[in-house]
């Protein structure tokens, strides 16, 4: 079978329909490249997010998250508007669904057809519990009354699952989640909403439904009636790995264009890479890829090993990792300068990364959300020292247990496995600070109205967590020299900054890095073939 | 307060007229139109030509209006507060003309004055397609003839390149280059043989997208003796003095879009509910507002010290201009990135919030830390300086007493630039840097009468023992200028903390007596050294070494904020009823 | 910077050609041998904004208030050394 890199071929070929030539082109147009979606539908990248016991290939999440490497690699654009969302309506399903429903949703998308997933309220924002949008119970089903906005695909989906308030308690359980065909509705009661104009991910179509008093049958409810929050909460866990891992992506593709320019451009007489700052900023860029990637990689695994854990595990992740990215972005941008601001040229897709990287992570699981679910957790998950994480949490290749999402928690138990790989590290003491920090946080102070304080803690936390994952995957796993020490000493200065100067690049960092540029490999721990050419 | 550099802006205000309105000429509506259609603003140029907003860039002595510089940042500022794009297609004639202020004769600035008067955009020619920043490494040469000099080669990524009537193009008159190699030209197109240049397309770009970012290639263009700015071979050295006013200034684009980003997501927070409340009541939502406000204050602080420099410190304009042009920028960014956390989807949405404003504004704003010197440029510009600020400090050498207190007191008047002042190098130090050990003596004596200045005596004290080791590093690393090694670069951006919190410190002192005496919506900040310490707060942490400021600090920031946007007032350390307020 | 200070306590150094070799192969970080004095700094690619700094050099060692862009107008050694050598002088 043909790889997604060898189907999309070299980026920086201007004459492939779909290098970044093209793919800048369709962005003008708020479009993805003509054929770009034929080639995940010739990969059948839909079976990615179907389980393989309803006929589908998803069997293990960080391997899924690998998979959808080349496609954000390419185009952010494109892979959110070609499926992520299909996967996160999907989640719901396998996770909460009937039979019926699962099987019916998993033909549809192995058929090629699409899931939108209805959170999103503009009013309402990460607030799921005031959501506004209604299932009144009928006879024999729902009618279902207001918007969801701003949602992926709506235009053309041909399903929705679609979080709906279905009671007045004031408690956690007044939501329910739907899954529609959105075929059968009453089109005088249904309306696909106008397309959102986006200053980033332009390409991606999101706008949105509108219902009014239609009906929908009884056999769309997904679950138990009120049981909306507790299976967004836990699909989640699945899309905040997953969608943190597509963000690595975007900065492999950055490091790899700041590199290539950074060789091919001569600046005061020598090629740009050779000026120690450049040097070093790729190398900084590259180790903090690689933390990412081992945080990603351990909280999706974890999903598998540690379930009664992932929920902390995912929420960290998604808070810390679009941060690492978009930063070193930010740091990259400044060796490329003029360059990625332009539009045209062989570096205005790095700009376009830039621009896109951002949005990913806003939406129903943003950054402060993913806090306020760690910090009501964080006293009890420190209070007691664990055991160790087991040794396929790190190993890579070593075969997981499968995927149980009914065995996702929404509140970790006692003791944190992955933190105990800090035991005897540098990061022991500042383990020991969080833990007595967090154990004198009075309840008050870890609900919506947390003040700052208390939110710093949850930062802490996901640093720690980094640290936890750099350092078991150091322990199992062949990794580029030097990167562990690098990588654990930038964490540290992100929780006391250190007055110590930095030196030089490591050069053995950089000679693996530009190994992997020049043979054509990803600059991910995985080191995945990657189609792409220096100039 | 009020603060007379306000004067022009209060009067723009009035002409322009509130943006919110999408009736205005210079509306967020139009400049948003004018966006999608990567289209040039032609209309809200004209309207700002209306308002002779041109003259304010000609210094009185060549004819113009321009008599404080401070005047024209806090007025580009409102240009800049409703649309980058504009200030930027707008305010490129002052960087086109700059050279023959810093480096022409009489006659010569009198002649661009009138150019620039007459309403002729102009663009400063410098950089080119495979060269960028490295000026010595231009080609466009400029070959002596009979009656003058004969211009061939491309200049490329030059603002207002096609539009523009008149340039000022940096060439190489000796072909061996080098710091002597090169010269100022002034290139007025109608005067050319129109077969001798031909535009180079515009480059479409990820923000500030009407503007006019072209090129022009020069085939044997003709222009005379009289063309030459100052003496031949004194192109980098006018080049040079030139950006340090046009550095400074840039801070009225950051500080501009930092204003559009506060305003837009203090709204957002009092309209927006969420777990029952109101976002703006959230203690998490507060802080970063008030984290914002506190940026804001820093760099509008780093910027009035910094425009008031250029008459009151001129020599010093080396130093200063690569601090603000560092600081205020990357400050902007940050800023703008944590509010765009809080806006959520909308700073994603082209037409459901304001516009679409934020996010066209962050992307807009981005160009202000690659012009001008980017980041990189000012960092080595500064680690350049290493040597002399060591050495004046060490030789004990006496701050410019008199010139700092102008530059620090808002209510002083400034005597008339003398661009002649300009020096490539502070040859007496820093006086910012020199007089902090006696500014934060006197914080510390204040403090022990008002207890309330407690928190602003802590931070001044470390950030005395920050600058102490600055210093020391800026001692122990060796002279580099090829390789310019990580380490140098990050005590350079410390030294940038420090210049900034310095200027800020200084700012308090000179000024806080006559903002409190004059009671306004702003007074809070001034009152027991909220402002300063907030911002020192802001730098410290940047430098490695936070001192932070008491929460109820960020409460009084974020009250006053909260008022400020609410009143349609600027955000701001002092009063001013923007055209939203009428 | 006590080297500094001590170097301006001293009197003129008796070859300025040698001493400004000096300096300038300390800001390459390289040796003096590998300097050619006939060759413009800017060969060796020293910045020539950087260069700018040789003035305070100058005016710590031998006592004269120099233009920063001394060294733009006397790009080799020996022409600097030749000008600062008949400025001394007079």
């Amino acid at each position: 079978m043909t790889t997604l890199e060898e189907a999309f071929g070299d980026p920086y070929d201007d004459g492939n329909p779909l290098g970044h030539r093209s793919v800048l082109a369709a962005d003008e147009r708020a479009a993805v490249a003509d054929g770009a979606e034929a080639v995940l539908d010739d990969y059948g990248l839909n079976a990615e997010f179907v389980p393989e016991r309803l006929g589908g290939r998803l069997v293990e999440v960080d391997e899924l998250v690998r998979r959808l490497r080349p496609v954000f690699r390419r185009d952010a654009a494109l892979g959110l508007g070609y499926g992520v969302t299909s996967l996160m309506a999907g989640l719901n399903v396998w996770l909460g669904g009937s039979d019926v429903q699962r099987k019916w949703l998993a033909d549809l998308l192995l058929g090629g057809g699409k899931a939108s997933v209805g959170y999103h309220e503009l009013d309402r924002g990460n607030d799921l519990s005031n959501n506004a949008f209604t299932a009144t119970r009928t006879d024999d089903g729902f009618l279902l009354s207001g918007r969801k906005e701003v949602i992926n695909n709506a235009a053309r989906a041909d399903a929705a699952v679609l979080f709906a308030r279905t009671g007045e308690t004031g408690g956690g359980r007044d939501h329910s989640l739907l899954l529609v065909d959105l075929h059968q509705l009453d089109p005088d009661r249904f309306r696909r909403l106008p397309r959102y104009r986006t200053h980033g991910l332009r390409g991606v179509g999101l706008s949105g439904f509108e219902f009014d008093g239609c009906a929908a049958p009884d056999s769309a409810l997904v679950g138990d009636l009120g049981a909306g929050g507790d299976l967004a909460l836990r699909s989640f866990q699945v899309s905040r790995c997953v969608m943190a891992g597509t963000g690595l992506g975007i900065l492999d593709a950055g490091l790899f264009a700041t590199l290539r320019f950074a060789l091919e451009r001569k600046l005061y007489g020598q090629a740009v890479a050779d000026l120690p700052h450049a040097r070093a900023t790729l190398v900084d860029a590259f180790t903090d890829l690689l933390t990412a990637d081992a945080l990603v990689t351990t909280a999706t695994r974890a999903l598998h090993v540690l379930p009664a854990h992932a929920s902390a595990y995912a929420a960290a992740t998604k808070y810390l990792v679009p941060t690492l990215l978009e930063e070193a972005m930010n740091s990259l941008s400044v060796v490329l300068g003029a360059r990625f601001y332009l539009r045209e040229g062989a570096y205005a897709g790095f700009g376009k990364h830039m621009r896109d990287l951002p949005p990913l992570g806003i939406g129903h699981a943003g950054g402060v959300s993913c806090q306020l679910t760690l910090l009501p957790q964080l006293a009890r998950l420190l209070r007691k020292r664990a055991d160790p994480a087991p040794v396929e949490l790190f190993a890579a290749g070593a075969p997981l247990p499968d995927l149980d999402l009914a065995g996702l928690r929404l509140f970790a138990p006692s003791g944190d496995p992955l933190l105990a790989e800090l035991a005897g590290t540098r990061m022991a003491p500042h383990l020991a600070d969080l833990t007595a920090e967090a154990a004198a946080l009075p309840a008050r102070d870890t609900g919506v109205a947390a003040p700052p304080a208390a939110l710093g803690l949850t930062d802490r936390y996901a640093v720690l967590l980094a640290a936890a994952a750099v350092t078991g995957y150091a322990r199992h796993n062949p990794t580029p020299g030097g990167w562990a020490d690098r990588a654990l000493e930038r964490l540290a200065d992100r929780l006391a900054p250190a007055p110590a100067l930095p030196g030089p690049a490591n050069e053995a960092l950089f000679a693996d890095l530009l190994d992997r540029a020049t043979t054509g490999h990803g600059l991910g721990l995985d080191r995945d073939p990657v189609t792409r050419t220096l100039a | 307060m009020r603060y007379a550099a306000f004067g022009d802006a209060e009067r723009l205000e009035g002409v322009l007229g509130d943006p919110g309105d999408p009736d205005s000429v210079f509306s967020h509506r139009a400049c948003a139109a004018y966006d999608d259609a990567d289209a040039f603003p032609a209309e809200i140029c004209a309207e700002l030509d209306g308002f002779d907003l041109a003259s304010r860039y000609v210094p009185t002595a060549f004819g113009g209006r321009l008599a404080d510089y401070q005047d024209c940042v806090q007025t580009m500022r409102m240009v800049a507060r409703r649309d980058v794009t504009v200030a930027v297609a707008h305010g490129k004639t002052y960087l086109g003309a700059v050279s023959a202020w810093v480096g022409g004769s009489q006659e010569q600035a009198e002649r661009v004055g009138a150019l620039v008067r007459s309403g002729t955009p102009m663009s400063w020619a410098l950089t080119e397609q495979a060269h960028g920043s490295d000026l010595l490494a231009g080609g466009v040469t400029a070959t002596r003839t009979e009656t003058g000099y004969r211009l061939d080669g491309e200049k490329w990524l030059i603002n207002n390149a096609t539009r523009g009537g008149a340039l000022c193009v940096l060439a190489r008159t000796d072909v061996n280059g080098g710091p002597r190699g090169f010269s100022v030209l002034i290139v007025e197109k109608d005067k050319l043989d129109p077969a001798s240049h031909t535009p180079v397309p515009k480059q479409r770009t990820h923000g500030i997208r009407g503007a006019d970012i072209s090129g022009i290639a020069f085939d044997g263009a003709l222009v005379g003796h009289d063309d030459l700015v100052g003496r031949e071979g004194t192109g980098l050295e006018s080049v040079l003095k030139g950006l340090q006013l046009t550095r400074t200034l840039c801070c009225a684009l950051s500080l501009g879009a930092s204003d559009h980003a506060l305003g837009i997501a203090t709204r957002f927070a009092g309209q927006r509910r969420l777990y029952g409340r109101a976002l703006a009541g959230l203690p998490a939502a507060r802080h970063a507002l008030a984290t914002a406000y506190a940026d804001h204050l820093l760099i509008e602080a780093v910027s009035v010290v910094g425009s008031r420099a250029i008459q009151a410190l001129t020599g010093e304009m080396s130093v200063m201009s690569a601090a603000v042009k560092y600081l205020v920028p990357t400050r902007t960014e940050a800023t703008i990135a944590a509010l765009r956390k809080l806006l959520g989807a909308r700073s994603l949405l082209r037409d459901v919030h304001e516009d679409g404003a934020f996010g066209k504004n962050e992307r807009d704003h981005r160009i202000v830390s690659l012009f001008d010197g980017n980041t990189l440029v000012c960092l080595n510009g500064l680690v350049n300086l290493f040597s002399i600020l060591t050495r004046t400090a060490e030789q004990g050498a006496v701050p410019d007493a008199g010139g700092l207190a102008l530059a620090a007191s808002v209510t002083e008047p400034l005597e008339p630039v003398d661009h002649k002042k300009l020096s490539l190098l502070p040859r007496r130090g820093s006086s910012v840097l020199l007089a902090l050990p006696s500014a934060v003596a006197e914080v510390e004596a204040m403090a022990v009468l008002d207890a309330d200045l407690a928190p602003l005596a802590a931070a001044a004290r470390s950030l005395l023992d920050t600058l102490d080791g600055v210093y020391a590093a800026m001692r122990g690393l060796p002279p580099a200028p090829v390789n310019v090694p990580p380490a140098s670069f990050a005590v350079a951006r410390r030294l940038a903390a420090c210049l900034g919190g310095a200027a800020v410190l200084h700012l308090w002192l000179r000024s806080h007596a006559a903002a409190l005496a004059e009671p306004g919506p702003s007074t809070p900040l001034w009152r027991g050294g909220v402002w300063p310490t907030l911002a020192l707060d802001r730098l410290l942490a940047m430098a490695g070494t936070p001192t932070p400021a008491p929460a109820a600090f960020y409460e009084t920031a974020c009250a006053v904020l909260t008022e400020q946007v609410g009143t349609g007032r600027l955000t701001s350390l002092f009063d001013l009823d923007l055209a939203e307020a009428r | 910077m006590t080297a500094t200070q001590s170097q301006s306590d001293t009197r003129i150094p008796t070859d300025i050609a040698d001493w400004l070799t000096e300096r300038v192969a300390s800001y390459l970080d390289t040796d003096a041998d590998s300097i050619d004095r006939d060759l413009p700094l800017a060969e060796y690619g020293l910045d020539s904004v950087y260069a700018l700094s040789l003035c305070g050099d100058i005016e710590d060692t031998l006592g004269l208030v120099v233009e920063p862009t001394l060294a733009w107008d006397y790009p080799t050694v020996t022409a600097m050394a030749e000008f600062l050598r008949a400025e001394v002088g007079a």
